[in-house]
């Protein structure tokens, strides 16, 4: 029974992933181990307008995106309750689920909105574990079902959700689009959109914490030159542009500074953009190549890539009185790291046996992780929860997505269904 | 802000959705704005002689290099020529190390020019790190195409 849920599961994802458009999708490599079970009812629909988004299908997809939750079609359930009354515990003992979700979409008082209302059962202890109610226009429904699944999944796993994140990614130039495009999607791939074109390279997108900006690198001026651009005005501003390699902008957690690197003393070092007094302050000086800088979650460090010791290793400057620590000795090529979340090791890329993998680092062990089996693997971005991270790799000679969970237990691949997509950046949890 | 252009932002704003409550349930692709920098991306300079090679994760020039860069430097001074040295890396590593990497390599070149007699002010350098590479492909043969520098005028 088990077993045949999950291969009817995978084959309804793939249909459905196959049949709707979005710039990227996700396909699981991996096994799911020790999922868990949940069945999500289709929500009840009290509006006059027809039915054209389902909200139990996307919750579907979100939940089981990364492995961890394996959802129940509606076609493999007894009944079809919506309320509580019409639950039948024994029932979906039987079917092996262990929590069910329930409920139902309304007009709202709220002039164009709907208000969707929910519960979550744990089918074990045969009680309500939450109430929730999502406001929200009928044309949002997509953000409707992932506000939902955030819920489900902090609830069941005591974390909090990331079906609500956003992904920045640069698209690289196709025989259909002969231009450089960063681009915006949801985590689950739709919602793409080009938040800008150009003919000349794009690179490093940098999301502000409040999720408003964008600070990336753009060639369109014949060199590198940092921009910053609000998402909902399109409005977009370059920094003080200084000679030489203007690149790596990384925001600072609490949004009024930016970490760079600047070549205008001769070589590459970090500095530090005041976004309020519009100067930079240098923090690195080394004749070597000092480069991609990203902030601790304390603000207190920034982490980068030096090559000061004959090869690419991380390194740690405190930004205050600029002392430098230096991260990693495993190898003779390790760079482009970013700190866990909860600022106790960092992840980055590792060089083994010719081979370059994503790796994680643990502060306190120093011990390395080697996580990913694919090739060339680049760009490591973590979701805001610290649980998933997607990394840029290659399929063949195509640029592609891919990401693993922190457990190591899911991969999975995210293909771009036009163009080849590389550089992740993972937003914010705000919305 | 006239009225054409209030309606263009608020087209952008609505199109866009992203940040606010409003959106649509497949929004297409849209471009928000575009650069206006030239399309089509060569190697080609002043002579087919403009492209220096080097080795993986190295900003230094052969001999056979040097060779190349005198010829080079004696056109440009022969000719008053302004030129441009673009540094380029091939795909292995990380794309913001190899824009270092690509700016030591175009540094190089332009110091050995400047050696053989090019006024400094007759030099620019960019790199482009392994963002433009001149030949597609994951292996050795393109990789050490890619692992260039360009001699350009401009």
């Amino acid at each position: 029974m088990f077993k045949f849920k999950i291969f009817f599961l995978t084959f309804i994802l793939f249909f459905y992933f196959s049949f709707t458009y979005s710039q990227l999708r996700i396909e699981i490599k991996g096994g799911i181990a020790d999922p868990i079970n949940i069945a999500v009812v289709p929500m009840k629909w009290e509006l006059e307008s027809t039915q054209t988004t389902y909200l139990h299908k996307i919750i579907k997809s979100d939940l089981e995106s990364f492995g961890e939750f394996v959802v129940l079609p509606p076609e493999g359930m007894l009944s079809l309750p919506t309320s509580k009354e019409e639950i039948y515990y024994k029932d979906w003992r039987l079917l092996g689920v262990d929590y069910l979700v329930i409920g139902g979409t309304k007009g709202s008082n709220l002039d164009g909105n709907t208000e969707t209302n929910y519960i979550i059962f744990d089918i074990a202890r045969e009680k309500s574990i939450h109430r929730g109610n999502v406001i929200g226009p009928i044309k949002s429904l997509r953000k409707v079902a992932h506000k939902m699944s955030d819920k489900i999944y902090e609830k069941i796993q005591g974390i909090p959700g990331i079906f609500s994140t956003k992904l920045a990614y640069i698209d690289k130039p196709s025989s259909e689009d002969p231009n450089y495009n960063l681009r915006i999607s949801d985590i689950d791939g739709f919602e793409s959109i080009s938040l800008f074109s150009s003919p000349q390279p794009l690179m490093s997108p940098s999301w502000s914490p409040d999720r408003k900006e964008i600070a990336y690198v753009s060639f369109e001026e014949g060199t590198s030159r940092i921009f910053l651009q609000e998402l909902s005005s399109a409005k977009r501003k370059g920094l003080k542009l200084e000679e030489g390699i203007n690149s790596s902008p990384n925001w600072s957690p609490n949004g009024d500074m930016i970490s760079a690197v600047l070549s205008k003393s001769g070589n590459p070092d970090l500095f530090i953009y005041d976004l309020e007094q519009s100067s930079w302050t240098q923090i690195t000086k080394h004749f070597g190549i000092d480069t991609e800088p990203d902030w601790s979650p304390d603000s207190r460090s920034l982490l980068f890539t030096s090559n000061r010791s004959g090869s690419p290793q991380i390194y740690e400057a405190n930004v205050k009185n600029n002392r430098i620590k230096r991260l990693t000795f495993e190898g003779t090529y390790n760079a482009r790291a970013r700190y866990l979340p909860d600022g106790k090791g960092i992840v980055f890329v590792h060089r083994r046996n010719g081979v370059f993998h994503i790796a994680t680092q643990n502060f306190r062990s120093g011990k390395v992780r080697i996580l990913t089996d694919t090739y060339l693997d680049e760009s490591p971005t973590i979701s805001p929860n610290g649980n998933v991270i997607i990394y840029a790799t290659k399929d063949g000679d195509r640029d592609i997505l891919a990401g693993i969970t922190m457990d190591g237990k899911t991969k999975f691949i995210m293909p771009s269904l036009k163009g080849e997509a590389r550089e992740p950046a993972w937003s914010p949890l705000i919305d | 802000m006239n009225i054409t252009q209030k309606s263009l932002l608020t087209t952008i704003i609505i199109v866009l959705a992203s940040c606010s409550s409003v959106s649509s349930d497949r929004t297409n692709d849209s471009t928000a704005i575009s650069a206006s920098a030239s399309g089509a991306y060569s190697d080609s300079g002043m002579t087919s002689n403009n492209v220096l090679y080097f080795s993986y994760d190295k900003s230094d020039v052969n001999s056979e290099g040097r060779i190349k860069i005198r010829t080079l430097a004696k056109l440009i001074n022969d000719n008053d020529l302004n030129v441009r040295v673009e540094g380029h890396c091939d795909e292995r590593g990380t794309r913001e190390y190899n824009l270092a990497l690509g700016e030591k390599r175009a540094k190089t070149v332009a110091e050995l020019l400047i050696i053989n007699g090019v006024s400094s002010d007759k030099i620019q350098t960019v790199s482009y790190g392994e963002e433009k590479p001149i030949v597609n492909g994951s292996n050795e043969r393109s990789w050490s195409q890619n692992r260039r520098a360009l001699v350009k005028t401009f």
